[in-house]
């Protein structure tokens, strides 16, 4: 029996974890097993390689560099860090994953960052204030607006304050399931907007903050489904810019489980990179892991 | 923009003389590798500014060391990219960028990665423009965002496309609406590869990222190498080129070129240097001595790396089953050694 198998697949105790651990097994749990998952640096990677070693292994990573199905062993600090390349199925180049892979149909799960998000999950990357005199201008959109919107299935990873949970965004670099109009200054659904496209039923289905996770609804908008421990509806309430549904919140995020912890912080990220410390094991699981 | 029958004879040549020849002020260039980790011609860029060009308009995906060492000195003018960082991990924005922008220095145009990946595509097959499902609703193609018409840039320079894009339903299949791109045409390409053959064929280990679309879009490539190889060792092996000599116009050998960017095979990144490049870009002070330090202070490539040290590089020295360096400190502890990659010891490939 391998160390992993010995290890419970029981949930952490408060104090036993930190909150980029919780959101990165969080990612995790949106890949599903015979996803194709196109992601970008930083936790969205984490959480998909964490993913692969425990319940997606079949799934198959796209590192936007060209990477098809990279197998780490060692955490990448990009998406091109020949890192995410070793023992992949092909390397190319961005023809072969924004075109071959993404446009083509192939992305079942895209996972992303943002800056800020509106409330039917569109993006903003770019800049915060008048576009041409930013108060803050970001990186810009890199992958994200083909990633956002060509994948399938879309998640992303946003810090929650009340200024990046947004009625609407300053600049929408990935629009969500409503497009807002330049011409007629109004919103559009993304399924007219994109009618005979084959992407027209594509885009976000989940968001993972440092408060919670969030889900979206038939009509394309968000909604709290789970609350981190020690967080209150109330709190994440009054870090949202708009009025929040919070009429379907099934309870609290369920912690990792002590299995999910040993993979992300022994083979994911062993180096420390990504994750800012590394909490001791409680003695009856540290016990295993020293056999 | 017809480059039939100009067969191009590739010289070896110097730093000093390829930056000098082909690159001048005002000129449009693109770098190969990706963001500041992978194959970055650093070398050209340093020698760049040591030679004081200005005034330019990069065409690249996104930012590297190089456009960040340019950036530093306020080199560039106008930015067509689609990701204003540099470092990721290591130095997410490029600080200095941003207040050159916010400082009216500088004119930034936004794209998205995949559609500036189908620019140079459309640029490196000669086609004028690309069909792209470019998001409808982004703000990427809201006509009030178009930097270069609002600059009075449009129609000018015959590299220059006279629109940014254009929204068109697809006439073939009726599948939707799609965004005609142009292509990405450049003045010079530069890249930096592992092996060059004295008549120019190049090739790389790892990813390709865009090298090979950006050397075709171009009327001017720079091949910067580790190794400069006989021509006759690469042929014995040709499906592992990726650049057909007849494309190439200058060979620049310069082992360490790519530094503080990786080349597969070759050497790691340094992560810890990046990082102290981004803490430098926070002040302008600070930013000025760093240039001073390893761009302007160094007589010759070879100085900067004596600089560096013989134990950073020792530890950067790629391994080569991995391809990558295991000894080199990225995160607040060090790499554990593994045999196997865990997601392939669990359920295979």
């Amino acid at each position: 029996m391998a160390l992993i198998d010995k290890i419970p697949d029981e949930p952490a105790k408060s104090g036993e974890f930190i909150l980029p651990e919780l959101m990165a097994i969080q990612i995790a749990h949106q890949v599903r097993n015979d996803d194709i998952v196109f992601a970008g640096t930083g936790l969205p990677m984490v959480g998909i390689m964490t993913a692969n070693m425990l319940n997606a292994p079949n799934a198959l990573l796209i590192y936007e560099a060209g990477i098809c199905d990279g197998k780490t062993m060692h955490v990448p600090m990009s998406v091109c860090d020949q890192r995410a390349a070793n023992m992949s199925s092909s390397l190319g180049g961005l023809v072969d994953t924004f075109g071959f892979f993404l446009q083509q149909g192939f992305v079942s799960l895209g996972f992303l960052g943002g800056a800020a998000i509106d409330k039917y999950g569109g993006v903003n990357v770019t800049s915060i204030g008048d576009y041409w005199s930013p108060a803050h201008r970001f990186t810009g959109s890199g992958g994200n607006s083909d990633i956002g919107t060509l994948s399938k299935r879309v998640a992303y990873i946003i810090l929650q304050e009340k200024r990046r949970f947004l009625e609407r965004n300053e600049y929408t670099t990935t629009p969500g399931w409503w497009c807002w109009d330049f011409k007629k200054n109004e919103w559009r659904p993304k399924k007219e907007v994109w009618k005979g496209t084959p992407y027209a039923d594509s885009g976000p289905v989940a968001v993972v903050t440092n408060m919670g996770v969030y889900k979206f609804d038939d009509k394309g908008e968000i909604f709290l489904e789970t609350f981190h421990p020690g967080v209150t509806v109330e709190q994440i309430k009054e870090n949202c810019g708009f009025d929040l549904n919070v009429k379907n919140v099934k309870g609290e995020t369920k912690p990792p489980t002590y299995r999910e912890l040993f993979v992300l912080r022994e083979f994911v990220d062993a180096e420390l990179i990504f994750l800012p410390q590394k909490v001791e094991y409680p003695a009856s699981i540290q016990k295993i892991i020293n056999g | 923009m017809l480059k039939r029958g100009a067969t191009k004879k590739a010289r070896v040549m110097s730093l000093e003389e390829a930056v000098k020849t082909f690159i001048k002020d005002g000129c449009m260039i693109g770098f190969g590798g990706f963001t500041g980790f992978n194959r970055n011609p650093t070398a050209v860029a340093w020698e760049m500014v040591r030679q004081g060009v200005k005034d330019l308009h990069v065409m690249d995906r996104h930012g590297s060391v190089c456009t960040w060492m340019l950036n530093a000195v306020g080199a560039i003018k106008i930015y067509e990219t689609d990701w204003m960082g540099w470092g990721e991990m290591a130095g997410k924005l490029d600080v200095n960028l941003e207040r050159n922008y916010k400082a009216g220095k500088m004119i930034l145009e936004d794209y998205s990665h995949g559609a500036m990946a189908m620019r140079f595509l459309a640029g490196a097959i000669g086609a004028p423009f690309i069909p792209y499902y470019a998001p409808l609703g982004s703000d990427l193609y809201n006509p009030k965002y178009d930097a270069l018409g609002r600059a009075g840039l449009r129609g000018k320079n015959p590299k220059i496309p006279k629109l940014k894009f254009q929204e068109m339903a697809d006439p073939f299949f009726g599948a939707g609406n799609v965004m005609l791109l142009p292509a990405a045409r450049l003045d010079v390409a530069v890249i930096h590869v592992a092996q060059c053959g004295e008549k120019g064929t190049a090739r790389w280990r790892g990813i390709g990222t865009i090298d090979k679309e950006i050397c075709f879009a171009a009327d001017k490539v720079i091949v910067v190498c580790e190794e400069l190889v006989p021509e006759a060792e690469l042929r014995k092996n040709p499906e592992n080129n990726q650049i057909p000599y007849f494309v190439v116009d200058a060979i620049v050998e310069c082992p360490w070129g790519g530094y503080p960017s990786s080349v597969p095979f070759y050497y790691d990144y340094d992560a810890p240097f990046m990082r102290v490049m981004d803490v430098a870009s926070r002040n302008t002070e600070d930013l000025k001595k760093w240039v001073d330090d390893w761009v302007r202070g160094p007589k010759t490539w070879e100085e900067v790396m004596t600089k560096v040290g013989a134990k950073r590089l020792l530890d950067l020295k790629a391994d080569s089953v991995t391809g990558y360096s295991t000894r080199i400190m990225r995160g607040k502890k060090p790499a554990p050694r593994m045999k196997m990659p865990l997601s392939v010891a669990r359920s295979g490939y």
